[in-house]
């Protein structure tokens, strides 16, 4: 490399002698040209730090002159060459400061080594910089030669090692004592009234090593690092104040500081310093948003979950929303929450309908033209759709089942009719275009209310009233003390929801009520009895169980002797007993006891076999009541359990006039007296029933037509008089036949089971 | 509660309830709660019966449930019994009845309607 820059020097000797000669007489202008280089590069070479030997010193006149001179020979850009040379020969000197700074570092990993060589680094950079009289060509390109080869000798290790230093200043924005890497004499600039930030030598380092611009993005990815920190930090699970606003106050406070030194370093002005932030700021305030929405989405589930305690959270979600668009990644995010936490058989129907209703009302809010809530809603539906006790689940909130505590009905929200699903209305003055994200599914005028929105999971409200029917059937009948005033305000208030026709039957039922204790209070003025019944209106209750057994001995006297009461008083009309329903509180007298029991009808009747012959066999029991084998002996275990009969042989029961020693082999009582048996048949019950009518023409088709799909089964059976059922209830009753073994299904095709 | 009590003194007291108590019961029943229909007595109708019923030949709604008119069935909606022994729902036969081509016939045999006056048995 020398030789040949000298080679250079001497080709060029030969053609600009005169030029460096200057006309002087013989070699004097050369040789003050000589002596003037000599100074010049004297001057400007590049000279280790480390060297203890004492700097040689330069007139500052002298070098001048000299520069002036060359200036004038036109030798400058190879005084440039010539100390870019010089510095390349040197830089190892630099490169072993590097070394062993960083092997502390690596060493320590404490950012306090980097802070050090950067300092270090700038003490090289300003000896080694040539004085600003040899113009702005030469300093920045010894600037870029200097960070060039900085930047090259910084082993991987430095960024980590630059990332948490940057990292440690967020600290110093309000400390008092300064951080250990800071220098000691490092003299404060007296000029500022306000006490100097301990950072400022720092980002004025990283400035003058051109570190801010190169490593820019590594700095506000610090910064990024820190807000998604902080905000992990304060606001995970915090659902019930709102964050948003502390998080600003937060960054006005810690963040904002901090950027000055980054990003308005040079402001002279407060206003000026806000204008040079106004860009960075926006960018870290968005990702304040981008954070808390990220988090609040992971979160989602849960704060619905909670909801309405959680209703801050939601509130700072809604703001979130609209600076950061994150709504897709919202619906796909509670999708696959709901199906993992919420979609799955092991959850309540209960409880997935309140998960629902609390999603309506969130999403409600935080979108209320309800694209959002579309979207999430579709699964759910469809999956609440295909649960046996949905509508039971639903009905029974409806009608305030005491067992749920948390109804999905809002005691708050008014009271009002079932909104239908209707066909776009264009001449409706309050339509407005769907959003832009809705699809094509989506539809505006969808019904807002809960209630509604539930029974829209279906395509008719008619399961929903024969289910309220069953429902209240149910209720009414296990009235035993009069009392059905709270079955009254429901139908009522059903009556708003669902409209009076629907309700009428309820109406009846009601009237029976009252007229039945009517005529009780009638029939025990004439002749007291220990027999209350409810009478009903046949054809105005839904259907129920039938049994074909008759009350034996007293009982039988006793629904006789009520039966001509309530003929004389009402002459026209009769009695039909419906013997397997209803409750009786009973005591059996025996010799030793009293046992007292409530028990079902045909409970009471079999005991009262019991008290005219001790001893019973299955078998003829049941014949003798003309009840199944099955029916009898859980009606004879009901009294084992009670320790009044006991099982002498196979099939053979005894009645215990004197009570036995409780022995290891009885097991004490397990089973409820009264099981809940719901005397009144249940809507699923009731169409298993009516359809299977319809299997006769279900059955001839597939005899001579094959496979069929369920469309086209659907499509024949709408031939059949009375067929009025739904695909889906088609494919229930499909399924339920498979289950029984009558027909298989294959790709879709049913046929029957040979 | 009532009704126990009630009950107990009337064991005592009225001798009309030892039909009740014929043989030494070893049960004794407190209190009942029972389920029943109510049916109208046509004189005609199977005890057994847990279908539908006999219908009106005028509205082919059953007795029991109510005309097309009404909306609560039993007294509010009640039966009519013809001489000629056919039943109907009061309220069709007087609509009946009162249209002209009914000429007052009983709209089953056609023979002149003559309400039945109802023996109270
Ligand atoms: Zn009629
Ligand atoms: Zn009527
Ligand atoms: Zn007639």
């Amino acid at each position: 490399m020398a030789h040949i820059l000298e080679m250079q020097v001497q080709s060029k000797w030969n053609n600009s002698f005169t030029r460096l000669n200057r006309g002087e007489p013989g070699i004097a202008g050369l040789l003050s040209f000589s002596q003037a280089w000599k100074t010049a590069t004297g001057f400007l070479y590049p000279r280790d730090l480390n060297d203890p030997a004492p700097r040689p010193e330069y007139s500052i006149h002298e070098v001048r002159t000299s520069f002036e001179l060359l200036s004038k020979a036109k030798m400058l850009p190879l005084l440039m060459e010539n100390f870019l040379e010089d510095m390349r020969k040197q830089q190892h000197l630099i490169e072993r400061d590097i070394h062993k700074y960083m092997a502390e570092y690596e060493e320590t990993d404490t950012p306090d080594a980097i802070a050090r060589m950067l300092f270090r680094l700038v003490e090289w950079y300003k000896a080694w910089s040539p004085i600003p009289e040899l113009g702005s060509i030469l300093l920045s390109a010894y600037t870029l030669a200097f960070q060039t080869h900085i930047y090259s000798t910084f082993p991987p290790s430095f960024s980590r090692g630059f990332k948490q230093l940057i990292a440690s200043t967020f600290s110093l924005v309000n400390a008092s004592c300064p951080p250990p890497w800071a220098l000691p004499a490092d003299p404060q600039p007296s000029t500022s009234a306000a006490p100097a930030r301990p950072d400022l030598p720092l980002w004025s380092a990283c400035e003058a090593l051109g570190l801010l611009d190169r490593y820019e993005s590594l700095i506000a990815s610090v910064c990024y690092e820190y807000i998604e920190a902080h905000v992990m930090e304060t606001c995970a699970k915090k659902w019930e104040e709102s964050m948003l606003t502390y998080l600003r106050e937060w960054m006005a406070e810690k963040v904002v500081p901090w950027m000055v030194m980054p990003y308005a370093r040079g402001a002279r002005t407060a206003e000026e310093a806000r204008q040079m932030l106004q860009g960075v700021g926006s960018r870290f305030d968005y990702h304040v948003c981008k954070t808390l929405c990220d988090l609040r989405l992971q979160e989602i589930f849960d704060i619905i979950v909670d909801f309405p305690d959680s209703q801050p959270a939601l509130e700072d979600l809604k703001e979130c929303l609209i600076r950061v668009d994150q709504r897709s990644e919202l619906v796909r995010t509670l999708r696959k929450a709901n199906k993992k936490r919420l979609l799955h058989p092991g959850a309540d129907t209960q409880v997935i309908l309140n998960q629902y209703v609390s999603i309506m009302r969130c999403l409600r809010f935080l979108d209320p033209p309800g694209v959002l809530l579309y979207k999430v809603a579709d699964p759910i539906r469809k999956y609440l759709r295909e649960r046996p006790d949905t509508i039971r689940c639903i009905v029974a909130n409806l009608v305030g089942d005491g067992e749920s505590e948390d109804s999905i009905v809002d005691e708050n929200e008014p009271i009002q009719p079932l909104q239908q699903r209707q066909a776009d209305d264009y001449n409706d003055p309050n339509w407005e275009p769907e959003p832009i994200d809705a699809g094509p599914d989506f539809r505006t005028n969808k019904p807002t209310d809960v209630i509604s929105t539930l029974v829209s999971i279906y395509d008719s409200k008619d399961l929903f009233v024969k289910e309220l029917q069953v429902l209240l059937a149910q209720r009414l009948l296990a009235v035993t003390d009069g009392n059905y005033e709270k079955e009254r305000r429901n139908i009522e208030i059903l009556k708003i929801r669902f409209g009076e026709a629907a309700l009428q039957v309820c109406e009846v039922m009601l009237r029976d009520m009252t007229d039945s204790r009517r005529i009780d209070q009638h029939v025990q003025a004439q002749k007291p009895m220990p027999l209350h019944p409810t009478i009903i209106s046949r054809h105005f209750w839904p259907p129920l169980q039938t049994s074909s057994f008759n009350m034996p001995g007293q009982f039988k006297e006793i629904q006789d002797a009520y039966a001509k009461e309530f003929h004389q008083f009402k002459p026209d009309k009769k009695l039909h007993w419906l013997p397997h329903l209803g409750t009786i509180s009973l005591d059996i007298e025996l010799q030793d006891r009293t046992v007292s029991a409530e028990v079902p009808p045909l409970e009471a009747a079999i005991i009262e076999h019991f008290s005219t012959k001790d001893t019973w066999g299955v078998a003829d029991l049941a014949t003798e009541m003309k009840i199944e084998r099955a029916a009898a002996l859980k009606a004879i275990m009901t009294w084992v359990d009670l320790g009044v009969l006991k099982e002498e042989d196979s099939g053979m029961y005894k009645l215990l006039e004197v009570a036995e020693a409780a022995s290891s082999s009885s097991k004490p009582v397990a089973r409820p007296v009264i099981e809940d048996l719901p005397s009144v048949l249940t809507v699923q019950q009731q169409q298993a029933e009516q359809m299977k009518v319809f299997w006769k023409f279900i059955e001839g088709m597939l005899t001579n037509l094959g496979a069929l799909s369920l469309v086209r089964i659907q499509n024949m059976l709408k031939f059949a008089p009375g067929y009025d059922r739904t695909i889906d209830q088609l494919a229930e009753f499909m399924e339920a036949a498979r289950r029984e073994g009558l027909v298989t299904v294959k790709d879709g095709a049913w046929k029957l089971q040979r | 509660m009532e009704m126990e009590e009630k009950e107990k003194d009337n064991e005592t007291t009225r001798p009309s309830n030892a039909r009740l108590e014929v043989c030494d019961q070893r049960v004794k029943i407190k209190k009942w709660h029972a389920i029943a229909q109510w049916r109208w007595d046509t004189g005609n109708n199977d005890p057994e019966d847990d279908g539908e019923g006999d219908v009106c030949g005028i509205c082919r709604v059953p007795f029991e449930g109510c005309c097309p008119s009404c909306k609560m069935p039993g007294d509010d909606c009640p039966l009519i019994w013809g001489e000629c022994t056919h039943v109907f729902h009061m309220h069709c036969l007087l609509q009946w009845i009162g249209t002209a081509s009914s000429k007052q016939q009983c709209p089953m045999d056609r023979r002149p309607w003559v309400t039945a006056e109802r023996k109270v048995d």
